[in-house]
């Protein structure tokens, strides 16, 4: 065997593939991409109703730090419901 | 050659030491660290020993890339057997330790039989000594390895030790290193105490052979560039762990009042964002710190704020701090949660195992199982901040009825407090499971389930399927260096494909804890981090030793293979819920209350799951029974173990 | 040149891979106990400190050396010890204030830091920045605009009110 130094791993060739700026709502059935403005501390999902406060680690990297629990609470009341109790 | 590296055995029953050098043989077998260890363990102890009987034998060790040139070789492994659940003791840590050892001459140590009297051992330069340790014993985890430095006058020596639930044999008391580096899960800081084993301490000035210096060096730049480039990492470098609870806990996925609930709501004081407000308050901007040789930086310094310990130094907290001491019993309070977390560091004491067995006696007193009789009068509800850190010392030091049922773990605790009360233990072969909620993601229930070591997110938990990850991304990844053409889905509410990805996590952190590496150095929590791709090269510079991919994913599918036939040996049965890899059944009955629209609702399909785990067999090379086909124990080389090539 | 190697020990996460590379650079092996750079921990407090070489101007090392083994590197100005020469009596280990003057006693050599000629390994490694190789000019102009941006920050402040 020998090693070819220069050949770029699976890892190292996956690295093309990072986005940045881009959170994904957490929704499973959802997942719909979300680019939140700069500094925005606040992001909706589009497609579904969840809500989301923003927490940016760097300029280029923000993360979900939690629902807006109002509206979390809010909707899983009303799925619960949907599904005949709690 | 650069691994003529040593093993020590020692003997605490009669002093006796031997050095021997590890075969190459056995290297090129199981590389080393944890996997070396499941070899040694398997050969040194007999079937049923007594874990907590001179006839256990406590492994500790270094992987095969400690202390050379690679990054985050950093890792401690320990290994016995588990005093918490009569199965496979397994508990590893990060810190200056197992580095420290090899450069004191030794990988791996081997310790046998039990002391008269409380000692430590301290290696130094290749010497090996057994030392008198009364003076030690029932001082705290910090106060030991201080103790030690001083008595020896040496400030660089780095001590294992154990605090004062190890002396008092508490079934999960931890092994523990620096301010709070553990070696947290199945009870290893007890078998410690069992065998009057203080604290072992190292230090070291003894070169660690690198073969291939200058490519070695080049190639951890390299190494390094991918692992700091990659944001979950750079997020880890800035909140530490407890952004992977806020981050679960965000969509519903991390465990509240022991099962009922899978989110912690309203928990904005305890999120990592508010941690690390605290951590810059108390300790400036620059309170990150890390592990030896590690550009991730992922702990965090802090002094707690106010309350009966304000002022207290203290690192971390971890995901488990914040789960063990926030979300599980309820308790929203930052100051909470880093008192519980400095309790259990100073006491040496598993967060995870504490944090949920409290939860779980919350939930039997709210239920009227367990009475304030029992509990010494203690209002013992959910949310009761003072209850919860009063129990954590009453656990430690066995104080009261339940404390000390408690002790014992979670299993024996049920059979004390009768009733219904095992029904709502979240535990898998006698170890509960961490704090979060596998009720919406399959697979990472299967990796719960299956566990070598008792529920556990460290040893098969594909978290990446969280991600979302487009199919063909997800196939570069778990198609090598195996060929793999099954289903794979993006979908982390299916079932299909994810006993694949288990097995392949199975392995990879087989392999990573075998080279003594950090999991956030490789596909634990990014996908575009190194595998069994880039570990030829580290090898091959560090050691010399030359590897295909392919054969590394076969070490590690012959030592997980070794921890099943141990947990065999000791009385694994596939469904039994005390000893085998079944879920409780709250998984299967109770759905899910809060979190994300379309978690709500979600519980595990029992039939799909019993046929994920047969899934699962299949590729590990067991029947349905969960035994090693014959053709797959001579497939890796194991069909006359134990072997005692060492 | 006047470069040195500038350290911000507030920014030390404390991992000795400056130590690691150190070895490894110069003596193609891992070992701290040969590294030219160490990191001084308290760790009950929480506190690491990096510790090398200054490459003082009037250096106690060079001025001390019974046979003139040390002496500075015109090109990249700094203090080396020339091993062909030096008699290992220690004087420059036990003279030096900093304790950056080391002794290795596998190969009976005092060893110190000699800027890996230019290319200072420790520099390359730290991610975190703690320790840098600049001009000595610039560490006292990065520390007089960090100061002057505080003082900015308070005028502005002042002004709001």
């Amino acid at each position: 065997m020998t090693i070819d130094a220069d050949k770029l791993s699976g890892a190292e060739s996956l690295r093309a593939t990072r986005s940045y700026g881009k959170i994904r709502c957490h929704n499973p059935t959802c997942m719909e991409r979300m680019v939140p403005e700069p500094g925005a501390k606040h992001a909706k999902c589009p497609t579904c109703a969840m809500e989301y406060r923003i927490y940016w680690v760097n300029s280029t990297l923000p993360r979900v730090r939690g629902p807006v629990w109002e509206v979390n609470r809010k909707l899983a009341e009303e799925k619960l419901a949907k599904m005949g109790g709690k | 050659m650069a691994l003529d590296r040593k093993l020590a055995i020692i003997d605490l029953s009669t002093g006796k030491i031997e050095t021997k050098v590890i075969p190459l043989d056995l290297r090129k077998k199981f590389l080393g660290g944890r996997a070396l260890d499941a070899y040694l363990l398997y050969n040194h102890t007999k079937k049923g020993c007594d874990p907590l009987g001179p006839g256990n034998t406590l492994l500790i060790s270094g992987g095969i890339l400690t202390a050379t040139c690679a990054s985050a070789t950093a890792r401690t492994h320990f290994m016995a057997k588990s005093p918490l659940t009569g199965l496979l003791g397994s508990a590893n840590m990060g810190g200056f330790f197992a580095p420290e050892l090899a450069w004191a001459g030794f990988h791996h140590l081997v310790i046998k039989g039990k002391a008269k009297k409380p000692v430590y051992i301290y290696i130094h330069n290749g010497e090996i000594e057994i030392r008198d340790a009364a003076y030690l014993w029932g001082k705290t985890t910090t106060e030991t390895q201080w103790a030690i430095r001083e008595e020896m006058g040496d400030e660089e020596i780095k001590s294992c030790v154990i605090g004062p639930a190890g002396e008092n044999l508490v079934t999960f008391a931890n092994i523990m290193t620096g301010i709070k580096n553990a070696a947290g899960r199945t009870g290893m800081g007890c078998v410690m105490g069992s065998k009057n084993l203080k604290a072992v301490a190292v230090r070291g000035t003894m070169d660690v052979k690198i073969a291939h210096p200058v490519e070695a060096l080049e190639f951890n730049k390299r190494f390094i560039e991918q692992i700091t480039s990659a944001k979950v990492n750079q997020t880890q470098g800035v909140l530490g762990t407890p952004f992977i609870w806020g981050a679960t806990n965000s969509w519903g996925g991390v465990r509240t009042r022991n099962f009922q609930y899978n989110q912690c709501e309203d928990s904005d004081d305890i999120e990592p964002e508010r941690i690390d407000e605290i951590c810059t308050e108390t300790m400036g901007p620059h309170h990150m710190t890390g592990c030896f040789g590690c550009q991730v930086h992922c702990r965090a310094q802090y002094k707690i704020p106010s309350g009966l310990y304000a002022g207290k130094y203290d690192e971390g907290p971890e995901y488990t701090s914040l789960g063990a001491f926030g979300g599980e019993p309820d308790c929203k309070s930052a100051v909470t949660v880093l008192t519980g977390n400095h309790l259990v560091n100073q006491y040496g004491m598993d967060n995870l195992e504490i944090g949920s067995l409290i939860a779980w006696a919350m939930e039997l007193y709210e239920k009227g199982i367990l009475t304030s009789k029992q509990t010494d009068g203690l209002d013992l509800k959910f949310g009761n901040d003072e209850a919860l850190l009063e129990m954590i010392t009453r656990i430690c030091y066995r104080k009261g009825w339940l404390a000390d049922a408690l002790a014992d773990g979670g299993i024996p605790a049920s059979e004390k407090i009768g009733k219904k009360s095992f029904d709502y233990l979240i535990q898998v072969k006698g170890m509960n499971n961490l704090h979060s909620d596998e009720r919406g993601t399959p697979a990472l229930a299967l990796n719960s389930a299956t566990a070598s070591r008792g529920s556990d997110h460290l040893r098969s938990r594909p978290a990446i399927d969280l991600y979302h990850l487009p199919e063909k991304v997800l196939r570069r990844i778990y198609g090598n260096p195996v060929p793999y053409d099954g289903p794979l889905s993006s979908d982390h509410t299916e079932y299909k494909g994810k006993p694949w990805q288990v097995f392949w996590q199975e392995n990879c952190y087989m392999a990573v804890d075998a080279l003594g590496i950090c999991k956030y150095h490789t596909v634990f929590l990014g996908a575009t981090l190194p595998n069994f791709d880039d570990w030829p090269k580290v090898i091959y510079y560090n050691t010399g030793l030359e590897m295909t991919p392919q054969e590394i994913f076969e070490i590690a599918e012959r030592s997980n293979m070794v921890e099943r036939m141990f947990n065999l040996r000791e009385g694994l049965t596939r469904d039994d819920l005390k000893k085998g890899d079944m879920l409780n059944h709250r998984y299967f009955d109770e759905p899910c209350r809060r979190g994300a629209l379309d978690v709500v609702g979600a519980k595990i399909d029992k039939k799909k799951f019993m046929k994920m785990v047969d899934e699962l067999y299949e590729f590990k090379g067991l029947d349905k029974k969960g035994i090693p086909k014959p053709e797959t124990l001579k497939r890796l080389g194991l069909n006359k173990e134990p072997s005692h090539q060492l | 040149m006047d470069k040195v190697l500038a350290i911000e020990h507030e920014k030390c996460t404390g991992c000795r891979l400056c130590e690691l590379v150190c070895s490894v650079k110069h003596d193609g092996v891992s070992n701290p106990a040969r590294s030219r750079i160490r990191v001084m921990k308290w760790e009950a407090e929480g506190l690491y400190i990096p510790m090398a070489c200054r490459q003082c101007d009037d250096a106690p090392c060079l001025n001390i050396c019974p046979v003139k083994a040390i002496s500075r590197d015109q090109e990249l100005d700094f203090v080396r010890v020339d091993h062909d020469i030096c008699i290992g009596c220690r004087s420059c280990v036990a003279i030096c204030p900093f304790g950056a003057m080391g002794y290795n006693s596998i190969d009976s050599k005092v060893i110190k830091c000699d800027l890996c000629h230019g290319d200072p390994q420790c520099v390359r490694f730290c991610d975190v920045k703690a320790v840098n190789y600049v001009s000595t000019t610039q560490i006292n102009l990065n520390k007089s605009r960090e100061f002057a941006k505080k003082i900015s920050v308070v005028s502005k402040e002042a002004e709001a009110l």
